[in-house]
């Protein structure tokens, strides 16, 4: 694998994470999140919203940078440590989706299951490569 | 300038394995078992999820402030995005601890009142610190930045 691919590789994964910040909203609608979360008292409901924002800006800010700037993951030691910690990132995001999530669910939606799994797993296996490359 | 900001990397990557190790009792001090236990298991298990992502970032921040300072400091391209990046994520924190969250559910007990002011002492100083350097690695600081 030269340079060149794995710059196309970075980029490929920054529009995998664009279609991922968007897929969230649609889960938020999917899934029913404001209706779930009615009952709940209010702090859980905030905590919720925080956290699922601050992924969500994790996911868009690493979009930012594999689209815009992805030589920077790839220059020097700190772009390896990032790019470990996002392979490590996404490849436990496949732990979660396998050992997890509940079964049922991911049984009536097998279609999605594997696609997100996929895009985890490639994720995943971009970045470990990235940090690796020489 | 370079001093200062060098130990304020040792106390802010310092605080956060603090606040990384303190958020083990999150749930408990919060009952967040019993809060959850009225949730779907879908969002119950995204709740957890989202929680322990959350989480391994603030690690994560920790181990580039403590082990990655000079790369930090160093004035490259990529060390101003993840300073940015990291000035945005605290700030934000910092605002929902003043205007986004309703603690008034929370059990006004001292040790409760102790932890959000710490809580919020660790925000202000990792949006100070990581504002400054910002600034340093864009040169705005004295003596020149690192270029």
């Amino acid at each position: 694998m030269n340079a060149l691919s794995l710059e196309i590789g970075l980029r490929g994964a920054g529009v995998m994470l664009v279609c991922l910040v968007v897929a969230n909203f649609f889960a938020a609608k999917r899934w029913r999140y404001e209706e779930n979360l009615a009952g709940a008292e209010p702090m859980v409901r905030q905590i919720f919203h925080v956290h699922c924002a601050y992924i969500l800006s994790i996911m868009a800010a690493l979009a930012l940078l594999c689209l815009g700037w992805p030589q920077l993951l790839m220059d020097g030691r700190m772009g390896r440590v990032l790019c470990g910690f996002f392979g490590l990132f996404w490849g436990s995001r496949v732990w979660v989706q396998l050992a997890y999530y509940d079964r049922q669910t991911r049984r009536e939606n097998r279609g999605w299951d594997i696609l997100f799994i996929s895009v985890f797993a490639t994720l995943s296996a971009m970045f470990t490569l990235t940090a690796l490359f020489p | 300038m370079k001093d200062l900001l060098q130990t304020g990397l040792l106390i802010g990557g310092g605080s956060l394995v603090a606040l990384s190790i303190a958020s083990f009792w999150i749930p408990k001090a919060l009952g967040w078992r019993e809060k959850l236990a009225g949730l779907t298991p879908l969002m119950r298990e995204l709740w957890w999820t989202y929680s322990i992502y959350v989480w391994s970032s603030h690690v994560f921040f920790a181990v580039l402030a403590l082990g990655f300072g000079d790369w930090l400091m160093g004035g490259s391209g990529s060390a101003i995005a993840m300073c940015t990046f990291m000035l945005l994520w605290w700030s934000v924190r910092l605002w929902l601890q003043f205007f986004g969250f309703d603690l008034s559910e929370i059990e006004g007990s001292a040790a409760n009142r102790v932890a959000k002011h710490l809580l919020t002492l660790l925000f202000i100083g990792l949006v100070v610190l990581y504002a400054g350097l910002l600034a340093w690695n864009t040169g705005w600081l004295p003596p020149g930045g690192p270029r």
